[in-house]
C-alpha cells in the first residue's frame, strides 16, 4: 500500500472506532503526517464532534485507538495528546508526536495532564 | 428570476463563471479589507484596478457587479474623521469604476451610500432584517434592496409582512446552512468582520464558533433539516415575495458555484442537498441528504409554529432520510443515521 492508502485506511478505521465507542458520527476531517523543522514528527488527526467529556469518560479507549493508529503508521506512540479549544468542550485534534530534544524538554518539565490550556496529554513516555 | 452568484474575486474565476452559465443576473465579491471588511471569509482581496477590470468584463456579459462590504462590526473606525474619509474615498472609487451595487451591514454606510452615491444600496443579511419594522427602518435609511435574514426563510407570515411593509426590492439567500436561531451567529460574524477587516489583525488559535457549529450538528443532525435553506424546487413558493435570489459561497470553486446556479436556475437538483449548502461545507463529506426526498416538506414548514420540542417533524424527517458516510474496507459507503448513532 502507498502512504496515502495507509493514511486513508487508518483515517476510516479510527473514525469507525470512535463512532462505535461514542454512539455519534464523530468526523475525522483530516489526518496528516508531518515533519517539523525542529525535528518533531508525527500524525495529526483533526476531529469534529469529539468533546472533552468523551475524552474524560473514554480516555483509556481513545488512547488505545490512537496508539494503534500511530503504530500502524510506524510512528512511535511515545507522546499522545489531544489539542483542545481552550476553555471549551471542543477537541480540535488527536495527535501522536515523536518529540525532538528541545520540545521534549518543554513537555517533560511538568507532571500534569495539561501543560498548556490547549493540550491534554493521553500518554507521555519519559526518557531515561 | 434574478439570480445572484458568488464570485471568488479574480478575473479567471469570473470568466469561468460567466462562460459557464447564462443564468446569472449578477455576481458579488468582496473588496479589499483595507477599508471595510466583510462578515465572511474571502479567497481574494481585489484592488481597485482588479475590480474595475472585472466590472468591465461583467458588464460586457450583461451581468451586474456587486461589491460586498458587509462587516458587522467596524470597531467604531467609521465614526472617526480618518475612518470616514478613508471609507468615503473608497466608496467614491467604486462608484467611479461603475460598480452597480454595494452590500453593507452597517446602518451608517447605508445612509452614506444612499445620500452621496449612485450605486444600488443593498442591506446585507448581516443586518439581520427579520421583521417589517426593521425593513421599514432600512428603507428609511435609503436601502434599494434588502437581503432578508434567512432565519425567517420559512416564516411566510413574516416574509409577507415585510413584502407589504416596504417598496424596495427584496432578496432571499437560498443556500445558507446556518443553524436555525444560531446562538453563535452575531459573535461569529463579528469575529469574521475583524479577521477580514482593516485590522488590527488577530492571531487566532481556532475558530471556536465553527467547531461548535459542526459539533452541534454531529451531536444532533436534525439541525441540518431545521436550517432555513430553500431547496431549488421550492423557489416557486417564494415568488409572491420576490423574484430575486442569492446563492451564498464566495469561498468555493467556480465549479461548485456553477452547480448551484444550474440547480437554482432549473429549480431542481438530483443528489445530496449538502452539495448545495454554503455552510457547513465540511459536513457534505459526512452527511447525505437526498434532496428529492425532501419534496413536500415545505408544506409543513409553511404552517410550522417553530416549537420543535412539541412538533418533532424535522427530527423524524432527519431520522428517515439522512445517511452518514462511513468507511468500510477502504470504500466510502452510506449508512442510515441510526446505525451511526446520530440521534
Amino acid at each position: 500500500m502507498t502512504i496515502t492508502e495507509i493514511l486513508a485506511k487508518n483515517r476510516g478505521d479510527l473514525e469507525n472506532n470512535l463512532r462505535s465507542l461514542l454512539a455519534k458520527p464523530v468526523f475525522i476531517i483530516e489526518m496528516d503526517v508531518f515533519a517539523l523543522p525542529c525535528g518533531c514528527k508525527g500524525v495529526t488527526v483533526n476531529t469534529r464532534g469529539l468533546q472533552y467529556d468523551d475524552l474524560e469518560i473514554f480516555e483509556e479507549h481513545i488512547n488505545g485507538y490512537l496508539k494503534k493508529t500511530s503504530e500502524n503508521l510506524e510512528i512511535e506512540s511515545s507522546f499522545l495528546f489531544a489539542r483542545l479549544v481552550p476553555g471549551t468542550a471542543e477537541i480540535a485534534s488527536l495527535n501522536s508526536r515523536v518529540l525532538c530534544n528541545r520540545c521534549y524538554m518543554d513537555f517533560s518539565r511538568g507532571s500534569g495532564k495539561k501543560p498548556r490550556p490547549d493540550i491534554y496529554i493521553l500518554n507521555f513516555e519519559r526518557r531515561e | 428570476m434574478k439570480l445572484y452568484a458568488p464570485h471568488v474575486g479574480h478575473l479567471e474565476g469570473l470568466e469561468e463563471l460567466l462562460t459557464g452559465s447564462s443564468d446569472i443576473y449578477g455576481v458579488y465579491m468582496a473588496g479589499t479589507p483595507d477599508y471595510v471588511g466583510t462578515g465572511r471569509t474571502n479567497l481574494s482581496a481585489p484592488g481597485l484596478e482588479e475590480i474595475a477590470e472585472q466590472t468591465r468584463y461583467a458588464h460586457e456579459k450583461g451581468v451586474k457587479m456587486e461589491v460586498v462590504l458587509n462587516s458587522s462590526c467596524m470597531g467604531g473606525q467609521h465614526l472617526t474623521s480618518e475612518g470616514y474619509n478613508r471609507i468615503n474615498w473608497y466608496f467614491k472609487q467604486l462608484n467611479n469604476i461603475g460598480v452597480d451595487a454595494i452590500t453593507v451591514a452597517e446602518p451608517y454606510f447605508i445612509e452614506m451610500l444612499s445620500k452621496d452615491f449612485d450605486m444600488e444600496v443593498v442591506v446585507s443579511v448581516l443586518s439581520f432584517v427579520d421583521s417589517p419594522q426593521k425593513a421599514e427602518f432600512y428603507e428609511g435609511l435609503g436601502a434599494d434592496t434588502i437581503v432578508i435574514d434567512p432565519v425567517i426563510n420559512r416564516a411566510f407570515d413574516k416574509l409577507e409582512a415585510i413584502r407589504d411593509a416596504v417598496s424596495c426590492d427584496l432578496k432571499l439567500l437560498v443556500n445558507e446552512g446556518c443553524l436555525y436561531q444560531c446562538p453563535l451567529r452575531y459573535a461569529h460574524f463579528n469575529f469574521f468582520s475583524h479577521a477580514n477587516g482593516p485590522g488590527p489583525k488577530l492571531n487566532v488559535l481556532d475558530d471556536y464558533y465553527y467547531y461548535k457549529c459542526l459539533s452541534l450538528r454531529i451531536k444532533d443532525p436534525q439541525q441540518l433539516i431545521k436550517s432555513p435553506w430553500i431547496r431549488p424546487e421550492d423557489l416557486k413558493e417564494y415568488k409572491h415575495i420576490t423574484d430575486t435570489f442569492k446563492i451564498g459561497g464566495r469561498t468555493h470553486f467556480p465549479n461548485w458555484i456553477l452547480n448551484n446556479v444550474h440547480a437554482y436556475a432549473n429549480e431542481s437538483y438530483e443528489g445530496n442537498l449538502m452539495d448545495l449548502l454554503d455552510c457547513p461545507r465540511d459536513l457534505r463529506d459526512l452527511y447525505y441528504i437526498p434532496n428529492k426526498e425532501l419534496e413536500g416538506a415545505i408544506s409543513q414548514w409553511k404552517q410550522c409554529g417553530k416549537v420543535c420540542n412539541k412538533c418533532g417533524y424535522c427530527k423524524r424527517l432527519a431520522e428517515k432520510i439522512i445517511k452518514v458516510y462511513s468507511t468500510e474496507n477502504g470504500e466510502n459507503i452510506l449508512k442510515p443515521l441510526k446505525v451511526e448513532g446520530g440521534q
